[in-house]
């Protein structure tokens, strides 16, 4: 409402806190004048001036007061004595530097831990995406019984463009790579053709040139190109007059039609592009035909909804329009529903689990160190209680003791969060090398402000809660109690020691719940390792190539490439087995045929015959270590000669149920005519699954390359020795081919394997080590209390043993006290673990979330670090000198 | 009739804030003008009327400052602020609707 008013205050308060002898000053100077007035005022009315002085001064009464009253008026004396109260915690603190650093340590280890995670979850899930009103951009699929999640075939998707009332713009996506040829250096780079207002679409203009219409969409106008920021910046030196200019791509000259801002791509999932990767190159998609054929799916839909629409009313009207496209194209469309997921869910919805689920643990990791440090002041304030008796007895009011409690668990949970948040700096970090490649926004995480705002919260947050109960229990202090019990020191209440048990076992259960989680995710991790993938990465060398059209114009021309490519491979020293098929293991390939016919077979009912398509040469599988299961592979023969063959994997051989399929056919046609129509087995491999933690292989068949090949492909070189010394050689066999060819990601194959398992492999690293944090905290809070009630009984111990107990009795005695409370947290660990395990359970890989084995390691684990915790303790206990202990009395 | 103590906290502070409307003055002219409009009913002592000051400048209805006055000494004016006016004219409102509603209920009595 006014502003102006906040600011004054604030102001007032400030200068009352900050200039208090100048405020002061000036309200002694007020008083004056009010009182020289006054005398005036009576001399005025005919008073002699010492009865006028006399009788101002009367009625001005106490001046001290007054000033007291003014000074109330300013209420700074909260704040004042807040500042004392924090002053002292600090002398108390710096007087037990073991206590002040232990408390702190854990503390920062906690709050830096929780920063860094949320600076991850900041960037990956709160922060919006980096397109104007990106809550608007949706992505479309289709889905059909088979296919959970499929591309859109173009004339679908132009279909849906004229017809729609829900998207303000939508366009198609379909990633073709390009090869630029200029100055002597060619550069794979990663590209899209794309429709008519793909950019309105994600809210970017271009910075020069012009987006692509409709018009360029026709045959003819191909030869279009957009340029990445990038590109334009690295290879054509930021030139202003590039538009209308002709590049090299793919051999071929390209018009600059325009060049992009720094853009990030939306991600898409057919032939994906590793997030954070640039896309340099874009090119219009181009109608051919009449669309009447629309079997072939490979577009990417992408749109922005319309104002007002949601994405539940987009869906219903897809649903109709798509209904209606299924009436119009019987043959192909029907089957098909499509699907309208906002981008933000398609990006980010897959690592929301996994994140929460991190989250969840970090925050565990909190609690634990909330509960440790509420602990460990409750053993301090009781060793305090006399301290705090006299104070008391001296006039400090309770709600001034709590204040002086809370002031003192403020300033170590501040200190806690500001060496968290340099702790934080670094963590975020290491996060970043560790993320898994295929992280979503990773680029994105650094620490910034919001996460600063977010540890200061959760600082100041733990400080009050982990100081409540010490402060609340200090205020309760029996005065009288304390005093009368002289010469020995405070001992706790029954009800503190409650509490402190009561605290050490949800502790225990809370890092049991953590430790749970790591051991269900260290046995699926180690589950997915052991599992066979189906083909030997180790001493493997991979690369891509990728063959440009306007000089392979022909199959004849590629299959000749390739078929030489393949036999220098071959040749090269040191190499076991070379081949070059379309594809490699987990890289997320999914071409896929729907539809096949099977020779004298019919497929159950409401299903199809479909598989995964691909090529490979004769030495292919041998490279890769696949193993041959029945049949033969590829052989010279398996040309242009030959009659058609494939190989199929074992998922596709039980379409043929216990029948061998080798020797059978299938076809691709309709209605095959004749004999090159069908494709004979001829051989039968061992299974690949998409991805390591695929539930299973999907069905898959391979073309000859000398029959069928694709201009992007894979070389696989399997290494006698290291593959290392081979990349240089592989170049050199492509350039003595091609000397324009680039060979793009040319890299191990275990490299492949690793980063397939680094997702998997991160959450399991990070579970486990706030796992160990938890651990190592609970370890420290059963130490505290359990070294507590040793000290407590030093005394009894020495008795004991003067009358005869052995050490062992004692060790046992002090044992069991750590090991009843460590039960009790086991048990509610165990229980808490069962309930929440489920939250785990899509990011397990063949582990029930019940798993027997990794519970009893949790419980075995709990009771080590409580044996390890007491042991201390223990020995303290058999040490005790029975005459040192009666002298304490 | 009312010693200070005896008003209420909150209708000092509307005195105050009422006299203040009138322009800028230094603590002991508000103190004359409300003795002197109430007919010397109304006596404000230093002691009442320097917290109330104060509270006020606190709570931002009241900025002060440091000004000569005709007879050339240094004294502290107080003057409204845009604040200040409009917790006035709710304070006025509060008072008439609380002074008829007593009134309501003494004229009652006597009846």
């Amino acid at each position: 409402m006014h502003p102006e008013r906040w600011f004054d205050i604030v102001y007032l308060r400030l200068r009352s806190l900050l200039r208090r002898g100048a405020v002061e000053r000036e309200l002694d100077r007020e008083l004056r004048f009010h009182l020289d007035e006054e005398i005036e005022n009576n001399v005025r009315r005919g008073l002699t001036p010492s009865a006028a002085r006399s009788a101002a001064l009367r009625r001005l009464g106490g001046v001290a007061q007054i000033q007291e009253e003014c000074r109330d008026m300013r209420r700074t004396g909260t704040i004042e004595s807040f500042l004392r109260d924090l002053q002292y915690a600090v002398r108390t603190l710096i007087k037990a530097p073991a206590f002040a650093l232990v408390m702190v340590l854990t503390l920062a280890l906690a709050v830096g831990a929780n920063s860094a995670i949320f600076s991850v979850i900041d960037a990956v899930l709160l922060r919006p995406l980096p397109y104007p009103r990106a809550d608007r951009i949706v992505r479309i699929f289709f889905a059909s019984r088979t296919f959970p999640k499929f591309p859109l075939n173009p004339f679908d998707l132009r279909d849906i463009r004229a017809r729609n009332r829900c998207f303000g713009a939508i366009a198609g996506m379909t990633r073709v790579d390009r090869q630029l040829s200029a100055m002597g250096r060619p550069e794979r780079l990663a590209g899209f053709r794309i429709t008519a207002g793909y950019f309105r679409v994600l809210g970017v203009s271009p910075a020069l040139g012009r987006e692509f219409t409709t018009e360029d969409e026709l045959p003819g106008r191909s030869n279009l190109v957009i340029l990445s920021d990038r590109l334009w910046r690295t290879r054509f030196s930021a030139e202003p007059g590039i538009v209308g200019r002709k590049i090299m791509l793919d051999a071929e000259p390209f018009t600059v039609a325009g060049v992009m801002p720094p853009v990030t791509h939306p991600g898409n999932e057919y032939h994906s592009v590793p997030d954070g990767d640039t896309v340099d190159v874009w090119t219009p998609f181009t109608y051919r035909g009449d669309g009447s054929d629309r079997g072939s799916h490979y577009m990417e839909g992408i749109a922005r909804l319309r104002d007002g629409v949601s994405i539940a009313q987009a869906q219903a009207g897809m649903d109709a329009l798509v209904a209606q496209l299924a009436r119009e194209h019987p043959d192909n469309t029907r089957g098909w529903h499509p699907m309208v997921v906002s981008l933000y869910q398609e990006l980010v919805g897959p690592s929301r689990r996994m994140l929460l689920v991190l989250l969840g643990a970090v925050g565990l990791v909190l609690m634990i160190a909330c509960a440790n440090a509420a602990n460990l002041l409750l053993a301090r304030a009781t060793a305090r209680q006399r301290e705090i008796a006299v104070r008391a007895a001296l006039g400090a009011g309770r709600s001034r003791l709590v204040r002086q409690m809370l002031a003192e668990s403020l300033v170590i949970s501040l200190a806690g969060g500001a060496l968290g948040a340099v702790l934080a700096i670094g963590g975020v970090r290491a996060l970043a090398l560790l993320a898994p490649a295929d992280f979503p926004r990773a680029a994105a995480i650094h620490v910034n402000g919001a996460v600063f705002a977010f540890t200061f919260a959760i600082a100041l947050a733990t400080g009050v809660l982990f100081g409540l109960a010490p402060a609340m229990q200090a205020a309760r202090t029996d005065l009288q109690q304390v005093l009368r019990e002289g010469g020995r020191g405070a001992s706790a209440g029954t009800r503190q020691l409650w509490l402190r048990n009561a605290l050490v076992v949800g502790e225990v259960s809370l890092a049991c719940v953590l430790l749970a989680g790591a051991g269900l995710l260290l046995r699926s991790f180690v589950n997915m390792l052991r599992a066979d993938p189906g083909f030997r990465p180790q001493r493997v060398l991979t690369a891509a190539i990728s063959l440009p059209g306007a000089k392979y114009k022909t199959g004849k021309d590629i299959v000749g490439f390739y078929d030489r490519l393949n036999r220098a491979l071959g040749a090269l020293p040191g190499v076991r087995a070379a081949g070059i098929g379309s594809d490699l293991p987990w890289t997320g390939y999914d071409e896929n045929f729907g539809g096949i016919t099977i020779e004298g077979r019919q497929p159950p009912p409401g299903q199809d015959y479909h598989a995964r398509y691909h090529v490979a040469t004769e030495d292919y599988f041998q490279a890769l270590g696949v193993p041959l299961v029945r049949g033969r592979f590829f052989t010279p023969h398996d040309n242009m000669n030959g009659r058609p063959v494939i190989i199929v994997n074992r998922a596709m051989a039980r379409y043929w149920g216990d029948e061998d399929p080798v020797g059978r056919r299938i076809t691709f046609e309709d209605h095959p005519k004749d004999a090159n129509d069908w494709f004979t087995v001829v051989g039968v491999v061992g299974d690949v699954k998409d991805h390591p933690n695929s539930a299973a292989a999907e069905p898959a068949f391979w073309w000859s390359v000398l029959q069928n090949s694709f201009d992007e492909m894979s070389i696989v070189v399997r290494a006698e020795t290291d593959p290392a010394p081979l990349v240089a050689e592989v170049r050199d066999a492509v350039r003595a081919l091609d000397p324009d060819l680039a060979v793009a990601n040319l890299k191990p194959m275990d490299e492949i394997a690793v980063q397939s398992f680094s997702r998997p492999r991160f959450t399991l690293f990070l579970v486990a080590l706030f796992a160990a944090l938890a651990a190592a905290l609970a370890g420290i809070g059963i130490y505290g209390v359990v070294s507590y009630s040793v000290s407590r009984r030093t005394q009894e111990f020495g008795l004991r043993m003067a009358l005869g107990a052995n050490a062992w009795d004692v060790v046992r005695q002090v044992m069991a006290q750590g090991i009843r409370l460590a039960l009790g947290g086991i048990v509610l660990g165990v229980a808490g673990a069962l309930v929440l395990g489920r939250v785990l359970w899509s990011l397990l890989y063949q582990v029930s979330p019940s798993d027997p084995l990794t519970f009893a390691a949790v419980a075995i684990c709990a009771m080590a670090i409580t044996a390890l915790a007491c042991y201390v303790p223990a020995r303290r206990a058999t040490t005790a000198d029975p005459v040192t202990a009666l002298r304490m009395e | 009739m009312s010693k200070p103590s005896d008003l209420l906290q909150g209708t000092l502070d509307l005195l105050i804030l009422r006299t203040l409307a009138l322009g800028p003055m230094h603590g002991w002219a508000v103190a004359a003008r409300i003795e002197q409009t109430s007919q010397e009913v109304l006596q404000i002592t230093q002691g009442a009327l320097y917290p109330a000051l104060h509270r006020l400048e606190q709570q931002g209805w009241l900025r002060a400052e440091w000004r000569k006055t005709e007879t050339g000494r240094d004294a502290k004016f107080y003057a409204l602020t845009r604040a200040g006016r409009a917790q006035l004219e709710k304070e006025v409102a509060q008072w008439e609707r609380l002074s008829t509603a007593v009134g309501l209920v003494v004229r009652m009595a006597e009846e």
